[in-house]
């Protein structure tokens, strides 16, 4: 890129000053000096430098305090230390004060313009990283509305005139044509969900869940969750049976997205598990602590996969493909519970089921 | 049903407009449609309509919503039902998971969400309709 580096050098000598001037004026630098700290700390300022030389030992302000004072202002800017005393003990205060590199007096132009292109070097990624992270951030906020608007739109769009068209078709469609409506329905249904599970994890900031916690019961949270995953579970007439040890105490928490969890990995259970199986749901509490475990005996999960489990798209690569899914359910809930300063575990073997078990602190 | 009873849609998706018009053309409502918040106003202002259907995702952002607090602020347009058509419930469901999102941005409104089986969008339109008559018959008395 052509963008020209700025270098300001803070010393109280002047021959060091000249020669470094002298040693990096033939590179495409721009230069500032200061023979003193205040000097410098108000060329830092003006200047707006990339990388600054600051002497250690200096009458005025001490170099340590001009260290210090440029990370104040502005921590992103490569500090390198000159010092005539090379003792290891002054360098390393220095570094521990955020400078990047230290340079002994006295040095040779060889070692000079190393040095000063390793700074620069490191400026060069710092400056990257503020702009990829200002990137992702931008991103991540934008996510949202065009997601919703660029795919959202055009695919409720279909989904609404395929309602239309199958109400005007209505006395006019056999019922061979209504079954392929009715299956193209369902796929823009599917669709329309996954958008708005990406849309969750990647735009919605889950901490913010902290601001609505209130006292939660957990033996609530568990019907509900129950309840909504019934219809899946008759279909395959699995059972799901739980043992609620009461008395539980409350959490504090969210009870919609505590549903949703358990919600999702009895969802998943149901998935993975044979026909006329059964589920188990446990909670009880022990020291301080609530621990919801969830048992199915389907088709478990490999050793290869159970460390990504929890993370975004991840669907295991080893098991047979029993259902599609989008990857994202156990990596949401993994999320939600520790909002909930919770835990999540899994302990798995192949062919015979899994256990996972949510711990969450009492209130 | 009546055929004098007149809809405005304000939706900026012709494809999605096309979905939802012929629904209550077929229900003989009258519809006019604006394809943005602009044009909408001008047609609210120009002509007397029964009920709007207002989306809230259009142009660069929610400017839906906008429009529904210019109609709040407007002394004769406030009484207009509004059915508010959108997209978005679902990520504000998320950080206010369990209740239902209604806004309340006028008066008389309700909200649907895209995209809208037919019968549901018609007993939408009708309920309000029918809650903005029952409100100004009790104005008269």
């Amino acid at each position: 890129m052509g963008k020209k580096f700025k270098i300001l050098i803070i010393d109280d000598e002047e021959v060091i000053l000249d020669s470094c001037t002298l040693i990096l004026g033939s590179g495409n630098y721009q230069l500032a000096t200061a023979n003193n700290g205040k000097l410098g700390l108000e060329l830092v300022g003006e200047f707006q430098p990339d990388l600054v030389f600051v002497d250690l030992k200096m009458p005025g302000i001490p170099g340590l305090e001009v260290l210090e004072k440029i990370r104040d202002r502005d921590p992103n800017i490569v500090t390198i230390v000159i010092t005539g005393y090379a003792t290891v003990s002054s360098a390393v205060e220095a570094m521990k004060n955020g400078a990047y590199d230290f340079l002994p007096k006295p040095f040779g132009p060889d070692e000079f313009r190393l040095i000063t292109q390793r700074g620069l070097d490191r400026r060069r990624l710092v400056l990257e990283t503020i702009s990829l992270r200002r990137e992702k951030e931008m991103l991540r906020e934008n996510f949202a509305a065009i997601v919703s608007h660029e795919l959202k739109s055009p695919l409720g769009a279909v989904q609404q005139n395929l309602f239309v068209l199958e109400d005007e078709l209505s006395d006019k469609l056999s019922e061979e044509q209504k079954s392929k409506i009715e299956r193209m329905k369902v796929k823009i249904n599917d669709l329309i969900n996954l958008i708005h599970t990406w849309l969750r994890v990647i735009s919605v900031d889950v901490k913010k869940l902290q601001e609505n916690f209130k006292p939660a019961s957990i033996a609530t949270v568990i019907s509900k969750a129950i309840e909504n995953v019934q219809p899946q579970a008759k279909r395959k007439d699995i059972q799901l049976v739980s043992s609620v040890q009461e008395p539980l105490s409350l959490v504090s928490g969210d009870e919609g997205t505590l549903v949703e969890v358990i919600g999702n990995i009895l969802g998943n259970g149901i998935k993975f598990s044979r026909v006329g199986s059964r589920i188990t749901i446990k909670a009880e509490e022990k020291e301080n602590s609530l621990f919801i475990s969830i048992t199915d005996t389907g088709i478990g999960i490999s050793k290869e996969d159970l460390p990504y489990i929890f993370e975004d798209f991840y669907t295991g690569n080893t098991g047979p493909v029993v259902e599609k899914s989008s990857g994202l359910g156990l990596a949401i809930s993994k999320r939600i519970i520790e909002a909930h300063n919770g835990s999540i575990s899994v302990e798995s073997e192949l062919g015979k089921g899994s256990t996972f078990t949510i711990r969450l602190p009492v209130q | 049903m009546n055929t004098q009873t007149k809809l405005l849609i304000i939706d900026d998706d012709p494809d999605y407009v096309a979905g939802i018009r012929s629904v209550l053309e077929k229900a003989e409502y009258s519809v006019d449609v604006a394809y943005n918040p602009k044009d909408g106003f001008q047609a609210l202002q120009s002509k007397q309509y029964d009920l709007l259907l207002l989306d809230i995702m259009m142009g660069r952002g929610a400017e839906g919503i906008a429009l529904a607090r210019k109609l709040r602020k407007d002394p004769k347009l406030r009484e207009l039902p509004v059915l508010i058509i959108t997209g978005i419930r679902e990520q504000i469901a998320f950080l206010f998971p369990g209740q239902p999102v209604h806004p309340h941005f006028v008066e008389l409104d309700e909200l649907v969400e895209k995209p809208v089986e037919p019968k549901l969008l018609l007993e939408k339109v009708s309920a309000l309709l029918k809650m903005a008559e029952e409100k100004k018959s009790q104005a008269k008395k």
